[in-house]
């Protein structure tokens, strides 16, 4: 019960700054873009204690099932979960970039200019997010499947 | 460790629904929340309706799917453990708590009226505990 909790903090907390963040880079004027990417920090306590419970209860379960040491499907969600962890960061980083830049230009006119938008729609930026969803995505295939056990 | 026994496909559809619907309604209550002190920010409104409405096919899946398991593993509806009756509760009466708050958020962005925009933002967190509830309750295998 804990470590579904867990999960859906981190998923439901992920779900909430993605579509933030694809609020923000449809928004018309840097004060918007820039009021929704603040928001996007409101979801990650959500997604922390998501991120942390999912491996704490997890490990705890993989002890309390009997799961052999040697289960292919859990070390396989542990390396996915920490690709989530470090794609989540890096496009954190690339969001923060641009909230950085959307203050800036709110504050001197609020009129949009290309370079913001050519960060907002960069689409190494926004694959570093996508491919965050996509592992998560994948440790709940593996979750659920269990493939082997 | 029921999980096990069960079909892939209804039960990932199943919650990967419900985490997408989760996500959403969350969205829905921050934005209502912020929109609260800032009603004159007409993109906090839409962005509440947006959101509300990407709740709506997360609802689908997630109900159909718990249909799809009902089904396959042959409940009746005599009998039900608890936890599927807290499931079904909340997953139908979710879905009028779902359209009222859709329903006021569409007058929100229209009018701009604060006390529709306080409505959402009530109905979106009540929603979003009953879900609690309910993921808890079907984890937890209560009854």
């Amino acid at each position: 019960m804990l470590h579904i909790t867990a999960a859906f903090f981190l998923v439901g907390g992920s779900v909430a700054a993605g579509i933030l963040n694809t609020l923000a880079i449809r928004a018309e004027r840097p004060s918007e873009t820039a009021f929704l990417l603040r928001l996007v920090r409101v979801t990650l306590p959500a997604i922390g204690i998501g991120a942390g419970g999912t491996i704490i209860f997890g490990i705890w379960l993989w002890h309390e099932l009997g799961f052999g040491i040697g289960a292919g499907w859990i070390w396989a969600s542990l390396a996915l979960w920490v690709a989530t962890s470090a794609l989540g960061s890096a496009g954190g980083r690339h969001q923060e970039k641009a909230r950085t830049l959307a203050e800036q230009l709110s504050a001197a006119g609020d009129t949009s200019t290309a370079e913001l938008k050519a960060l907002l729609r960069d689409p190494r930026g926004n694959a570093l997010s996508w491919l965050a969803g996509l592992t998560t995505l994948a440790i709940l295939v593996l979750m659920i499947w269990k493939p082997g056990s | 460790m029921i999980a096990f026994s069960r079909p892939f496909w209804p039960l990932f559809l199943h919650v990967l629904g419900a985490m997408l619907l989760v996500g959403a309604i969350f969205t829905a209550a921050i934005l209502s929340f912020v929109g609260w002190r800032r009603a004159d920010l007409a993109f906090l409104r839409r962005g509440t309706l947006w959101a509300l409405v990407c709740g709506i096919p997360a609802y689908v899946v997630f109900r159909a799917a718990a249909q799809w398991i009902y089904s396959k593993e042959g409940w009746s509806g005599h009998n039900d453990p608890t936890w599927l009756g807290i499931g079904f509760i909340v997953s139908d009466a979710g879905l009028l708590l779902l359209l009222v708050t859709l329903g006021v958020a569409f007058w929100w962005n229209r009018s701009g009226r604060a006390v529709a925009g306080r409505i959402v933002a009530v109905l979106s967190s009540v929603y979003l505990l009953l879900l609690a509830v309910a993921w808890l309750a079907m984890s937890g295998k209560w009854g």
